[in-house]
């Protein structure tokens, strides 16, 4: 019983021990954006005059709600990833948004002013085609859904079906869009491609078949694309081969009218397809009779349907975007059109008469940086005097978000390309100028004491001199007040502090867009936009000189793969002002299979980036002559590994002296039963500060420290329950010898590992249990080291002893990272991303091989936490505490100049940044040390002594006197 | 304790100038193993409500989801706290009310292939356990989530209990009253004090530091050891005169 308690109580007392996060630490130095991805469809609620904001569905399967004086958002929901949770329609009424979500599988009504959900029904099965509004004497009621083979009608306040009905001779009619006036009548039109046109007419109340008709129409195939129903149910079409227009009235069964352009005085540019633009404003009434026709890339024509006659209203051009927005019974097109090459000008037009309306130009800028205006959103209200005013939403090509009021005032913009982020480095910022002349002071040769004091002095004359203005400044600001001193970061004042801390983020998106962010605050402080970067394009970030080589700038490579041809581009820029290097990068023309920096460096202290390509040919970047030679003296001791996860085939290659390569070892594992799913090395940057272990006898567990040892990941090919397992290879990447090789029987993927150190974790799914379980190996030498001074993987006869054990845990989890710090003296914590959205910061104590299941004397001494076989998740652990991070897609770790001091950021949906301190911050004071009482202690002791002197002297002068 | 170990090795590491760089592989780390979708199986949906008490719902339900097993599937909440999550095959699977603010425990939901459902109390460890739960879920939030330690404030009675200071406080008044309770000047008194102190000494082959500190200070001490006790003995003297 006594044992027991006292577990608990050693229990206890280690879970206290652990960090977590206090209180008024709360955005003390962590930060987190939150976005949503490249918006797909955008409504503004307008349904009140008081609503501020605006609705967005978005490809990351994100619905959310954005306050549109700030930008911040209200309220996000994150579905599903992958196409069950696929957004494919957004109609809005009044507060409900309803989606169609899943290829047409589930009907979603939102409230948005909670953000709550009010309803949600599944469909029927079959493809979506296209959904709408339904009304009835200016009241909108249903929703309805086409789909492949039938259309349905369901109510908009609960979301019961009225009715579904099939659609006739659906298996050769492809019904592409559903339509409805206001009349009491949905129209589902379908087209036979070059053959004819079908509209099928339901009436509302009971789903019955009013008419159906079918019109000759062998030059189409494509109705959303080509056509568009125009005032009161006029099915209008473009021909692009024709050059006209084809009209055909729903209500009246006759022939399709013909207009040819020409005689519109029209004239379409040369292989462009014509596209139609109408406008619903309310779907319970029909459409405007005012559309507009897209004549080429940058040129509308304003048309009118008056009376069976299309009248041209006005001519556009030049226009980029185009976009109809109603305010109140008043319409308007607003045009985007260039104004100069780093600005655009919009205007709005009268969609009834075509006129400009006064006093309504807005001036958007473009960011040089930035991609071109792809999207335009514009949200038209009414004035005090009855006059429209406006406000356009701009999507670009780089996903940036920016809302701007009249006359060009920019009021928010969103990075939304940062949903996206594919990879990230920290790189240190540079030195201030008075902190580089100290430095240089070290760096120089010495000649002579004279001059040694001499540019001390100066030097110390240096830093009184900024410390005296940095007085001044800090005795300026303080007059000010508060709200005025801003202490804005922008690239000039950039320098290290003191613990060097505050760091510059690159990050890389899969959208080509670079980011410079500024770790402390989290403001982007450049942004760099690489346009024709390829869809499927893998990216690596390399940091091939850091900041610490002063007159050199630092520098970083981004290899830009495209996966499908294996073809790369390098792009070399500066990771501080994000500005592209004046280096020319070689051009790669044939595919890369590898790239490896190496520690070597050029006598510009530049990192030398190995390239191999599909001819097992190594080009070295930069390739100076210097860098050659270096490499020629070092190539015997260069090797390098390729994964071949198609044909299961891990092969290490060494590096000739000619820079040819040649193979040494080969691992095959037979792609048709298990396929490899990651390779991990260790991290070159980390740094292990202990060698062994203290055992409780006082002797010493040697690690297994093998830089060049890989983790591969193997999953089974047959996913049966009972016969899928996991696989575990510890390679020695030089010599290809197998380590240690774990199965993991009745468990399957997805897998996640951390490789540092001398131990592996892995996280995995068993199928036997149902359950998320851990397992961690480690890797021992032994009591004795083989050959303490160096590490040589040819030399090492004796195999290491591998311990391991697994645990449960809880919850499934999205990603995993090590902590990491200058020396490697803290002890390490397991960054966990969980689909809840918390960041799980995991001792790496309890992930220990060694902990005993029976307690004995020794363990207790080695401060082994005894086994038990659930390990928990406690939300004290939470780094991220209630700042959930949707969808974790990765954790970077970086040491900071404190040991005690990691850096942690969490990216996916959103990005996150704090520091942890896995061993507590025993390097610095903490925040809540106690100033005051340790002085008033100091004080106290000090009167105290004096009060005591006094006393005594008084005391020996009255036993003097005695 | 914190860092690991406890004796520093000043060991030379020296790394292998062998370089293996971390591979530019197209290996796909994501979640991308297939889940197995039936053609025609049949898909059921698991239907609940979830109550956070004394909390209006239209506060919380924006800010929650619900899970099954991981992120397989997600359902929303409606503004009532009710819940369905759709699209479902047969299985068994953790449901997880998740927000930022409230706690609410997990459930198993059991479907059998013909849409049988049975809720249970999760238990990873003994799997096959069942503790009926209602169905469809009734889920209570078992309170906030706490993310944050309490900062360990400072008060004089802290202070005061502290170990430390009780075992500094102790001593001195032992050592204060002590010479008034007993005379330190009897030598019997002494020798037993000494057969005293020598029990309390668990290992008598270790040199005492307490003791070698005297020897060393002796010439210095004595003299003032001497003062210190003749002052003590004076005092009560004084009082009796």
């Amino acid at each position: 019983m006594a044992k027991h308690i006292w577990l608990c109580l050693l229990f206890t007392i280690l879970c206290s021990t652990v960090e977590s996060v206090f209180e008024d630490q709360v955005g003390k130095f962590d930060w987190r954006q939150q976005y949503v991805g490249k918006v797909r469809f955008s409504h503004f609620d307008n349904h009140m005059q008081s609503s501020r904001k605006v609705l967005l569905a978005t490809e990351k399967n994100v619905f959310a709600a954005l306050n549109i004086r700030t930008g911040e958002l209200l309220w996000r929901h994150v579905d599903n990833i992958g196409p069950e949770g696929n957004i494919d329609a957004f109609l809005q009424h009044g507060q409900d948004a309803v989606l169609v979500v899943g290829n047409g599988r589930l009907l979603r009504s939102w409230e948005t002013n909670v953000g709550g959900m009010n309803w949600e029904v599944v469909l029927d099965s079959g493809s979506f085609q296209s959904a709408c509004l339904v009304g009835q004497q200016d009241t909108v009621k249903y929703v309805a859904v086409l789909k492949k083979t039938a259309v349905s009608l369901h109510y908009l306040s609960n979301g019961h079906q009225k009715w579904i009905e099939n659609l006739p001779e659906s298996d050769t009619v492809d019904y592409q869009t559903v339509y409805s006036g206001g009349n009491g009548e949905v129209y589902a039109l379908g087209v036979v491609p070059h053959s004819h046109i079908t509209v099928v007419a339901y009436s509302v109340e009971d789903g019955e078949i009013i008419k159906q008709i079918t019109v000759e129409a062998p030059w189409l195939n494509n109705i959303p694309a080509n056509c568009a129903v125009i005032g009161k149910g006029m099915l209008t079409c473009v021909d692009s081969v024709t050059m006209s227009l084809y009209m055909y009235d729903l209500h009246v069964q006759s022939r399709m009218t013909q207009i040819l352009l020409q005689s519109l005085g029209l004239e379409v540019s040369a292989n462009f397809q014509p596209v139609l633009v109408a406008t619903q404003p309310n779907p319970a009434r029909t459409p405007l009779s005012e559309f507009l026709l897209q004549l080429g890339p940058d040129h509308y024509q304003l048309l009118q349907l008056n009376n069976g006659q299309i009248v041209t209203l006005r001519d556009i051009k030049p226009a980029m975007l185009v976009s109809f927005a109603t305010a109140g019974e008043k319409t308007v097109a607003a045009v985007m059109s260039p104004k100069n090459k780093t600005a655009c000008s919009l205007n709005l037009f009268s969609a009834e008469t075509g006129r400009r309306l006064l006093d309504t130009t807005l001036i958007y800028n473009m960011d040089p940086n930035g991609g071109k205006p792809d999207k335009l959103y514009v949200q038209a209200f009414l004035k005090k005097d009855d006059s429209v005013g406006y406000r356009v939403l701009v999507q670009t090509e780089d996903h940036t978000l920016t809302f701007v009021q009249q006359p060009g005032r920019v009021m928010w913009t969103r990075e939304e390309a940062l949903s996206d982020v594919v990879t990230m480095e920290m790189v240190d910022l540079p030195l201030t100028g008075t902190q580089a002349e100290l430095e240089g002071e070290f760096g120089k040769k010495a000649d002579g004491l004279m001059s040694m004091v001499l540019k001390r002095l100066s030097s110390q004359l240096i830093l009184l001199q900024a410390w005296v203005s940095h007085l001044w400044k800090l005795f300026y600001d303080a007059r000010k007040p508060r709200s005025q001193v801003k202490n804005d970061v922008t690239i000039e004042n950039l320098s290290r502090d003191e613990f060097n801390l505050q760091k510059m983020m690159v990050m890389v998106t899969a959208s080509g867009k670079l980011f410079g962010i500024d770790s402390k605050t989290g403001s982007i402080l450049w942004r760099y936009y690489l346009d024709n970067i390829p869809s499927n394009a893998a990216f690596k970030l390399m940091v091939q000189r850091t900041t610490a080589h002063f007159p050199h700038p630092p520098q970083c490579t981004l290899l830009i793969k495209d996966k499908d041809s294996g073809l790369a581009t390098l792009h070399v820029f500066n990771p501080i002002f994000g500005k592209k290097s004046h280096l020319t990068p070689p051009a790669l023309p044939q595919p890369i299979l590898q790239s490896l920096v190496l520690p070597l460096m050029d006598q510009d202290y530049a990192k030398v980036l190995l390239l191999v390509d599909d001819q097992y040919k190594v080009s070295a970047f930069p390739s100076t002559k210097n860098v050659l030679q270096q490499l020629q003296e070092v190539a015997t001791s260069i090797f390098f590994y390729l994964v071949d996860s198609s044909q299961g085939r891990l092969s290490g290659y060494r590096l000739r002296t000619d820079l040819s390569t040649e193979l040494i070892w080969e691992v095959v594992i037979p792609p048709e039963v298990q396929r490899i799913v990651s390779v991990k090395g260790k991290r070159p940057n980390e740094h292990v500060h202990s060698q062994g272990r203290v055992m409780g006898d006082r002797s010493v567990l040697y690690k297994y420290l093998n830089p060049n040892l890989l983790a591969l990941v193997t999953e089974s090919t047959d996913l049966h329950q009972e016969r899928s397992f996991i696989g575990v290879l510890l390679i020695d990447g030089v010599t290809g010898r197998i380590i240690h090789e774990a199965v993991q029987r009745k468990a399957k993927g997805p897998v996640h590992v951390v490789h540092s150190e001398n131990w592996v974790v892995y996280e995995y799914w068993s199928t036997k249990s149902r359950r998320n379980e851990f397992s961690v190996i480690e890797l021992y030498e032994g009591m004795e080291l083989y050959n303490s001074t160096v590490f040589s993987s040819l030399d090492r006869p004796h195999a290491p002893q591998v311990l391991q054990q697994s645990y449960i845990f809880p919850s499934s989890i999205s990603t995993m990272e090590a902590t990491l710090t200058e020396k490697g003296i803290t002890s390490r914590h397991l960054l966990i991303g969980l689909p809840s959205g918390g960041i799980l910061s995991l001792p790496k104590m309890f992930l220990d091989p060694r902990r005993p299941e029976i307690v004995s004397e020794q363990s207790r001494e080695e401060n082994l936490i005894p086994y038990s076989p659930e390990l928990l998740i406690r939300t004290e652990w939470f780094i991220n505490y209630n700042q959930s991070v949707s969808r974790v897609r990765g954790i970077y770790t970086a040491p900071s100049g404190l040991e005690s001091t990691c850096l942690v950021v969490a990216y996916g949906l959103d990005i996150y940044q704090t520091h942890v301190y896995p061993s507590k911050q025993f390097d610095v004071l903490k925040d809540d040390y106690d100033y005051m009482l340790i002085s008033s202690v100091l004080f106290a002791l000090f009167f105290a002594t004096m009060i005591s002197k006094r006393l005594a002297e008084v005391k020996l002068l009255n036993r003097a006197w005695r | 304790m914190m860092l690991g170990e406890r004796t520093p090795l000043l060991w030379v590491f020296v790394q292998a100038a062998i370089v293996v760089a971390s591979c530019f592989t197209d290996i796909e780390t994501g979640p991308s193993a297939g889940v197995s979708t039936l053609p025609n199986g049949d898909r059921f949906k698991i239907e609940g409500r979830a109550i956070v008490p004394g909390v209006k719902t239209q506060d919380w339900v924006s800010s929650a989801r619900v899970l099954v097993e991981g992120e397989e599937y997600v359902g929303f909440m409606r503004t009532d706290g009710s819940f369905t999550v759709n699209d479902i095959p047969s299985g068994s699977y953790v449901v997880e009310i998740v927000t930022p603010a409230y706690k609410f425990e997990p459930v198993r939901v059991d479907i059998t292939s013909k849409g049988k459902m049975r809720a249970r109390v999760v238990n990873y460890i003994k799997t096959s356990e069942v503790i009926r739960l209602p169905y469809p879920l009734q889920v209570r939030a078992s309170g906030a989530h706490v993310y944050f330690m309490k900062r360990e404030t400072w008060g004089w009675t802290d202070f005061l209990m502290n170990p430390m200071v009780m075992m500094m406080v102790l001593p001195l008044l032992i050592i204060v009253l002590l010479p008034k309770v007993v005379n330190t000047n009897d030598p019997e008194m002494r020798k037993e004090m000494e057969q005293s102190m020598n029990m309390l000494n668990p290992n008598p082959e270790l040199p005492d530091v307490s003791e070698l500190m005297t020897k060393l200070f002796s010439g210095s001490k004595g003299s003032s050891k001497a003062g210190s006790s003749s002052s003590k003995g004076t005092r009560p003297a004084v009082k009796r005169r």
